[in-house]
């Protein structure tokens, strides 16, 4: 008791300052709190309305857990859902609906199902129980249930494809830019650089339209190339590169050089290795990048289905069928659900590799 | 196919099977360096290069794939727009558009009143809509984000348990895409979403809560009790008062204020900016360390005192009935564009805070260290060490966003499609509808506002540039 009451009257000023929870610092959890609960529920809440049934998204059902409605199969009239009422003395009775829902509600007994009798709506409550609606991904997963224009594979293999393939190429040519800019000296340098500069200043979406004539004409308009090319080089990762570069020590290539090895031999055995780290953080942000990238594969892409990467398809699929939230609701976390795979796996690398290095 | 397609497949030809033919007649390979030669034939321009110019031609095929790259599709489209913005007619083939000089810019600017678009043609309405709105969404959306960033960062930054955590949590959002977002903020923020549930349920419980009887007592002493707390507690710390109680003071006292409405004597509303300002006032106060600081805490909770006699709680918490909101589909409501804030907000701010955290972690401690010496109240720390040396990371991340968020496009177009009536049409909306969704295409209009734009965020990040010449030096 003492002790509690040291604890509450403690103040400021006293010796023990630095180690004392103080009012600040529960400021700064709240505020950290708060914002984490901002961040973390509507990609909750998403999540757990992607498990429930049909009928509990369609109803907008605002309970945290997945209930479902049990039927039970009733002689000539199919399945119907049970409701529990209870009567005035407190008993509850297994019925089913005979009649439209009014004020005075026809029900019956599902082992006595032509014996109706009216008992007052308020007295009805659904007879529920936790089931995981499976259904809404295998459906448009396994094309079943008329999801038959939700090609979830082949969206996924566009992803994919663009993704590594773009990232690939991307790693490749920025390192070679960042190995010229960074350890050789030669005429132009400072010109090259100051282009460079000048791209990361040229924002996307304002090239728009004659990128978008300049990709028809080389033919690659529809395709999934006309999406991995153009994004090929980014400033962002050669600058990147060439900071990176510049602290590996000169020697090294003069070493080389001395065993007559060539200059792209120096850049494949040598400079590559030496920058895994700066080469990993571009790879994750090009991944981001390709995988989140709308506006330009809308343009490119949007006109053949094949085509689609997994956003496409899943803004199509969303706009489609607009009334079904279940499927879109469990394609959403489908689509969610490798780069946040990706990022609790790599969350402490990504964070330091940007924090430390990358600029966009 | 066309002729660049043609001519790109020759030249991967040329490098596979030139490439193979010189490698294998010059180097000598065994079975077992495939990898080898691989790497080599990936590398054999370079290679070339250094056999025919010397170790001088290496870096310019070094540079070659990329520079191809931004010249092509980067550098060649930005002048190209100029041109195309000057063409008229749907053909997509470049020679065929016929010469229309400056009238595709003479339609935007066919305005009897810039301000209001709708004196404007059509193309102009359509044009400078998106653009009163993107400048409304820029001048609103990236104060607010930079602010976010900053705070945030400074308290991640603070010696905090789970520092790594916290960071990540606050980045995850930067990682989902756009479409997921806009399907995830559709889902919460529908007519019977859980937002609306949620809110309508706290109403409920709210007002079922002020229909106690002996409610108005208990919230009385209550908040009496709390008032006193934190008015000791501000007060007693150390030899001057404590910044962050009187913060906590302070928002008590905007409360109470904003409830008691002491305006409403006076036949006047806004009470809350009355609150709120004499809150704000009273933290600076403290914080510059002023000598009437205490008797100002004092003053200040007589009045909160006064002032909690005379509320009535059970109106104070009576909320009525709760109406379900739509937020992102009402007109002249003012929620789509502030739910379009919020969302770019939440998606974006994680990156520019590990930025932030960055420049903040390069600050030296023993700055501090000395500042906490001479007894520096932690407002001066901030505004004269923080402030001063996180500057040129803050200008990098005000630019960063500000070019960003002029570019807004998917999280709209996916969340509220510009709607509802043009609400919330942005610039590039503009663009891409014009040029690609139209039955009949307007390459030409729609090249002829991106040629304005892009004007437009250089004259932005220019001036920002200008205006924060002297940090950015630093």
């Amino acid at each position: 008791m003492s002790r509690l009451a040291t604890f509450l009257t403690r103040t400021a000023g006293t010796p023990d300052r630095a180690e004392r929870f103080g009012v600040t610092d529960l400021l700064a959890y709240g505020y950290l709190l708060f914002g984490v609960l901002i961040v973390l529920v509507p990609v909750a809440w998403t999540f757990f309305s992607s498990i429930k049934p049909e009928r509990a998204v369609d109803n907008f059902d605002t309970r945290l857990l997945p209930y479902a409605q049990i039927e039970a199969e009733i002689e000539g009239q199919g399945p119907k859902p049970l409701w529990v009422h209870t009567d005035e003395n407190g008993d509850e009775v297994l019925v089913f609906k005979a009649g439209p829902t009014r004020r005075e509600t026809e029900v019956a007994r599902p082992e006595a199902p032509d014996a109706v009798f009216t008992v007052p709506r308020s007295s009805l409550a659904p007879h529920e129980t936790i089931s995981v609606a499976v259904e809404n991904y295998l459906d448009p997963l396994l094309k079943r249930n008329g999801q038959e224009n939700f090609h979830f594979f082949t969206y996924l293999y566009n992803s994919v494809f663009v993704t590594v393939v773009a990232t690939l190429i991307t790693l490749l040519i920025n390192a070679m830019a960042g190995f010229a800019l960074s350890k050789y000296r030669f005429r132009g340098r400072l010109t090259f650089t100051i282009l460079i500069v000048a791209t990361l200043l040229i924002p996307a979406s304002i090239i728009l339209v004659s990128l978008f004539f300049v990709v028809w004409s080389f033919g690659i308009f529809g395709s999934l190339w006309g999406v991995i090319i153009p994004a090929a080089a980014t400033p962002t990762g050669v600058f990147l590169l060439r900071q990176y570069m510049l602290t590996i020590p000169d020697e090294l290539l003069e070493a080389a050089r001395m065993d007559a090895a060539s200059e792209w031999r120096i850049f494949w055995r040598i400079i590559i290795p030496l920058s895994l780290p700066a080469l990993s953080v571009l790879a994750i942000l090009s991944v981001i990048w390709r995988w989140n990238d709308f506006l330009w594969p809308l343009i490119v892409l949007i006109s053949d289905p094949r085509q689609h990467t997994l956003q496409l398809g899943l803004t199509q699929f969303a706009g489609e069928f607009n009334t079904d939230f279940h499927y879109i609701l469990a394609m959403t976390v489908v689509t969610l659900l490798p780069i946040t795979l990706v990022f609790v796996w790599l969350q402490r690398f990504i964070t330091t590799g940007i924090a430390t290095t990358g600029l966009k | 196919m066309s002729l660049a397609g043609s001519l790109m497949l020759g030249l991967l030809l040329a490098w596979g099977l030139g490439g193979t033919v010189w490698l294998l007649t010059t180097r000598r390979y065994r079975v077992t360096q495939v990898p080898r030669f691989a790497m080599d034939l990936l590398g054999f321009p370079v290679e070339l290069a250094q056999r025919l110019f010397g170790r001088g031609g290496v870096p310019y095929a070094l540079l070659l794939p990329n520079m191809l790259i931004f010249g092509l599709f980067t550098f060649a489209p930005m002048i190209l727009n100029f041109y195309v913005s000057f063409t008229g007619g749907s053909s997509i083939i470049l020679f065929e558009r016929p010469w229309v000089g400056l009238s595709k810019y003479v339609d935007i600017f066919a305005c009897e009143s810039y301000l209001v678009p709708k004196t404007c043609s059509n193309a102009g309405y359509n044009f400078f809509t998106g653009l009163y709105n993107t400048l409304w969404f820029v001048g609103i959306q990236v104060p607010i984000m930079c602010a976010v960033a900053l705070i945030t960062a400074l308290v991640v930054n603070r010696d905090i348990k789970g520092r790594g955590f916290w960071r990540a949590m606050f980045f995850y959002p930067v990682m989902l895409s756009p479409v997921v977002i806009a399907n995830i903020w559709n889902w919460v923020l529908h007519r019977k979403g859980v937002l609306n549930a949620g809110l309508d349920e706290m109403t409920g419980a709210l007002n079922a809560l002020a229909g106690l009887s002996g409610f108005d007592m208990v919230m009385t002493v209550l908040l009496a009790i709390v008032l006193m707390v934190v008015t000791e507690r501000a007060l007693r710390a150390g030899a001057e008062p404590s910044t962050a109680w009187t913060a906590l003071f302070a928002l008590i006292l905007a409360l109470l204020t904003a409830w008691a409405n002491p305006l409403s004597l006076l036949d006047l509303s806004g009470s809350l900016w009355l609150g709120l300002a004499l809150g704000a006032g009273l933290v600076w106060l403290v914080a510059a360390g002023h000598r009437s600081a205490r008797i100002a805490i004092m003053v200040a909770a007589a009045l909160a005192a006064l002032m909690l006699l005379s509320i009535q709680f059970s109106t104070v918490f009576d909320m009525g009935r709760y109406r379900p909101n739509n937020w992102l589909v009402t007109p002249n409501t003012g929620w789509p564009f502030f739910w379009l804030v919020f969302v770019f907000c939440w998606s974006h701010m994680g990156f520019y805070m590990l930025i932030l955290l960055a420049g903040l972690q390069a600050i030296p401690r023993d700055l501090y260290e000395a500042a906490k010496m001479d007894a520096t109240r932690p407002l001066r720390a901030f505004t004269r060490i923080t402030l001063p040396l996180v500057m040129p990371t803050l200008t990098v991340v005000i630019v960063l966003s500000l070019i960003r968020s002029f570019q807004i496009f998917d999280e709209v177009y996916l969340l509220t499609g510009g709607g509802p009536g043009r609400e919330t049409y942005m610039i590039v909306q503009n663009i891409y509808e014009v040029a690609f969704t139209n039955s009949q295409p307007d390459y030409g209009q729609a090249a002829a506002g991106s040629v304005l734009m892009a004007v437009i965020i250089a004259v932005f990040t220019f001036f920002q540039l200008w205006l924060t010449r002297r940090q950015s030096e630093l």
